[in-house]
């Protein structure tokens, strides 16, 4: 999956454009990429939304968008700016137009500051209006979020709840007039109803004020609900790009398959019952395999995954993915005839007892298979080495 | 070294044991504060089967993690006021010493907490604190101890078990940290797992997976399992029943596939309906709940959802509706619920109204404001 390529990237009318961004972390002999020869661009008034795991460099490349880390290689142009290529005051300037609201809203305000004061900053920092004028904007905007001036200006993030204080940061964030918001995990942090309103609050001001974002986010539902476009990374590359409705409906790679799987639906009939259809871990970023990335928990890996990363390459109109398999290629049972799964190979794969002896075939991956029932587990205890039963099963 | 004294108490075997595994009577825990008594838990009562899973789905507030608590007696020394009982296997548990309650936690009821790399020991090796309880409790000696450990943590999927041992929590995964959590509370071989919100803040995938593991320890061991979420859609595949708590109470508990398909409470739908589902299509408008839920300290009046319910009368105000049967296993609490023409009557009446939290939930076009308990407009 390590998506490397920029086949995906469109010409002309794009307002954000990263190409080749690669972010490093560390020194000497633990350098960790992790970001690695990313490209994607957005265009004005478009949503794209960033997908993926823990660890997969999704937020590492929203602030690198932004410029919080400065790429080390690669460029961001915004609007026709190499932002990249700017001394440290043209980029301070340029930059008022790209402005971030990040996952913990409690952590993200300064605890000693006012409501209405920490709204009023970014004008004070600019000296943008008079006194009296910027009290009236970061009052109209604080109304434009939901929360009401007169009572909660002058509180404190301490005695606001978590949803509140996400909509102070966006009011903040606001207040420069940006074109381009990057939303890092912004409901990540929130309960499930507070979610659903910050949701439907950032559609109304994109809305509103023509707002073009990169919306980052762990969660392929609500990224889906947000997004016109949605990009899926996986250990620091770029697995697949495409409208949401069509990477619901005809995912073309085995990692957003998965994703799409593990999903637990709110709703008991429904086939998609979130069981896992991928085993163990996510391999160290400071020793990624070789080839592709996501090789080692691929249940379609070949020989060519390892030697050779495979590039972005066109599977339909605006879908892009990255994999020398991708699903649509694929005819049916070929899954099956692959090297051995890694879901059975691995001891670590649950559920326990007993595990599959090598020898047995591999399973086709569940998502493969009609919507079936939890697998019946045997009900005799593991083979034990000692006599005596183990003392955690029950008599 | 060992504390295992002669035991006090005696489990009847859990074969023979007649009646539900834990039986949960008006439990009632109440915090006092500087704000004002917070009641935290306030009036719950539920049986579990053993074998069975609870789903406890609520938002931060609701008193669920209280609630798992207070069950186990987990709570702190003082301030604290917990009335209501507990019966678990036939032993009351509130009534319990402390030195009978260790005798019940970890070898009849654990629990799994919800943050792992805070409820793990940092600086402990992780084997150690498999082995504490084993040792402690169980009376094993090291080598024993280190073997069942092993053993337990190829059972919950963790790779090279003997080489973890000697990890420490952080150099562990998140998913790998929970399953260490996991493998501590399976240690002594519980009949009954409190799982408070095991997964949140772990990817989902590793999510799929953790679920899975509970899922079939829970099935193999037969244990009865509480698993206390906020997440909807983890309950709805893995529980056998659910209750819904808001504000410290059950509002609605019935079996799992009847409370998706005929839901009465009006809390219960809102929570259904604001969910970014992956099979609706891209830039769905979800049906948010405005407002927060409430200030638990507060003094209650009437139905505590009313200031953000689209079904909501004067009756609900006034008068906090009890628990109504709707068929079997089915209990809630709504004076105009879900799928009755009452119900309809009165959402219709709050959309004529331009009552905010009926057009919310109509999805009618306002913006989100948020309502306070007086019903004026107020701060989110």
């Amino acid at each position: 999956m390590a998506g490397s390529g920029t086949a995906h990237m469109r010409g002309g009318d794009v307002l954000l454009r990263a190409e080749h961004l690669v972010v490093e972390f560390g020194s000497g002999g633990h350098r960790v990429q992790a970001v690695s020869d990313v490209s994607f661009d957005v265009a004005p008034g478009e949503t794209l939304g960033l997908v993926g795991e823990s660890g997969c460099g999704k937020s590492t490349t929203g602030r690198a968008v932004a410029l919080v880390h400065t790429p080390d290689s690669g460029t961001v142009t915004f609007d026709g700016t190499d932002l990249t290529a700017l001394s440290a005051r043209e980029l301070r300037r340029a930059r008022t137009k790209v402005q971030m609201v990040f996952q913990d809203p409690i952590s993200s305000l300064n605890p000693r500051r006012r409501v209405l004061d920490a709204v009023i900053d970014p004008l004070s920092v600019w000296g943008i209006g008079t006194k009296e004028e910027r009290r009236a904007k970061a009052r109209a905007t604080l109304d434009a979020v939901g929360i009401d001036p007169d009572s909660a200006g002058g509180r404190r993030p301490i005695e606001m709840s978590g949803g509140q204080c996400q909509r102070v940061s966006i009011a903040r964030s606001l207040m420069l007039d940006p074109t381009v918001l990057i939303c890092d995990e912004p409901v990540s942090a929130l309960d499930v109803s507070v979610q659903a309103q910050i949701l439907n609050l950032l559609h109304d001001l994109k809305r509103d004020r023509g707002l073009t974002m990169v919306f980052i986010a762990h969660d392929l539902a609500v990224v889906k609900n947000v997004s016109d476009r949605v990009a899926v990374m996986y250990l620091g590359k770029l697995c697949e790009v495409a409208p949401p409705d069509t990477l619901y409906h005809r995912p073309q790679h085995p990692y957003t398959e998965a994703l799409l799987t593990s999903i637990p639906e709110p709703d008991p009939a429904s086939a998609r019952n979130g069981a896992a259809p991928l085993s163990g871990d996510l391999p160290s970023p400071i020793n990624p395999p070789s080839g592709c990335r996501f090789r080692t928990r691929c249940p379609y890996a070949q020989q060519t995954c390892a030697d050779e990363e495979p590039q972005m390459r066109a599977m339909g109109p605006d879908h892009f993915v990255a994999c020398h398999f991708p699903l649509g290629s694929q005819g049916p049972g070929q899954a099956a005839d692959g090297p051995p799964s890694q879901i059975a190979a691995t001891p670590s794969a649950p559920p326990p007892p007993p595990p599959p002896s090598p020898a047995v075939a591999p399973p086709p991956p569940p998502w493969q298979q009609p919507p079936a029932p939890q697998s019946a587990v045997p009900p005799s205890p593991p083979d034990e080495p000692s006599e005596r039963p183990p003392l955690w099963l029950n008599p | 070294m060992s504390l295992r004294r002669r035991p006090q108490l005696s489990f009847p075997d859990v074969a023979s044991l007649e009646g539900p595994l834990l039986e949960v009577e008006d439990l009632h825990t109440s915090f006092r504060t500087a704000r004002g008594v917070v009641r935290a838990v306030d009036g719950v009562s539920f049986t579990l089967a053993r074998g069975r899973t609870l789903g406890v789905v609520g938002e931060s507030g609701s008193g669920k993690t209280v609630l798992g608590r207070s069950i186990m007696g987990l709570l702190p020394g003082a301030n604290v006021e917990r009335s209501g009982t507990v019966r678990f296997s036939g032993h009351d548990l509130t009534a319990m010493s402390l030195a009978e309650l260790r005798e019940v936690w970890g070898m009849q009821v654990a629990m799994v907490f919800q943050d792992p790399m805070t409820a793990l020991n940092p600086v402990v090796r992780v084997g150690r604190q498999i082995t504490e309880s084993l040792r402690l409790r169980a009376g094993l000696d090291r080598k024993g101890a280190q073997e069942t450990a092993v053993a337990l943590m190829q059972s919950v999927g963790i790779p090279d078990p003997v080489r973890r041992l000697r990890s420490y929590p952080h150099e562990l995964s998140g998913g790998m940290r929970q399953r260490v959590m996991i493998a501590i509370s399976l240690a002594c071989g519980p009949k009954l797992l409190l799982a408070d919100e095991p997964t949140t803040g772990l990817d989902v995938t590793v999510q799929a997976q953790i679920l899975d593991l509970l899922a079939t320890q829970q099935r193999e061991r037969h244990m009865g399992m509480i698993l206390v979420t906020h997440d909807l859609g983890v309950v709805a595949n893995r529980t056998d029943d659910i209750a819904v708590m808001y504000a410290g109470r059950i509002v609605e508990r019935a079996p799992t596939v009847e409370l998706f398909a005929h839901t009465r409470m009006p809390y219960t739908e809102a929570l259904m309906r604001s969910i970014p589902r992956i099979a609706d299509p891209s830039h769905t408008r979800l049906r948010a709940i405005p407002g927060r839920p409430p200030d638990l300290a507060a003094e209650a009046q009437g139905c505590r959802f009313a200031p953000r319910c689209p079904y909501v009368q004067d009756r609900c105000r006034a008068e906090e509706p009890p628990l109504r049967t709707a068929g079997q296993d089915h209990v809630f609490r709504c004076w105009y619920p879900v799928g009755s023409p009452e119900g309809a009557d009165a959402l219709a009446r709050n959309v004529t109204a331009m009552v905010p939290a009926a057009l919310a939930f109509t999805g009618t076009r306002v913006r989100d404001v948020a309502v306070a308990p007086d019903g004026a407009r107020a701060p989110a």
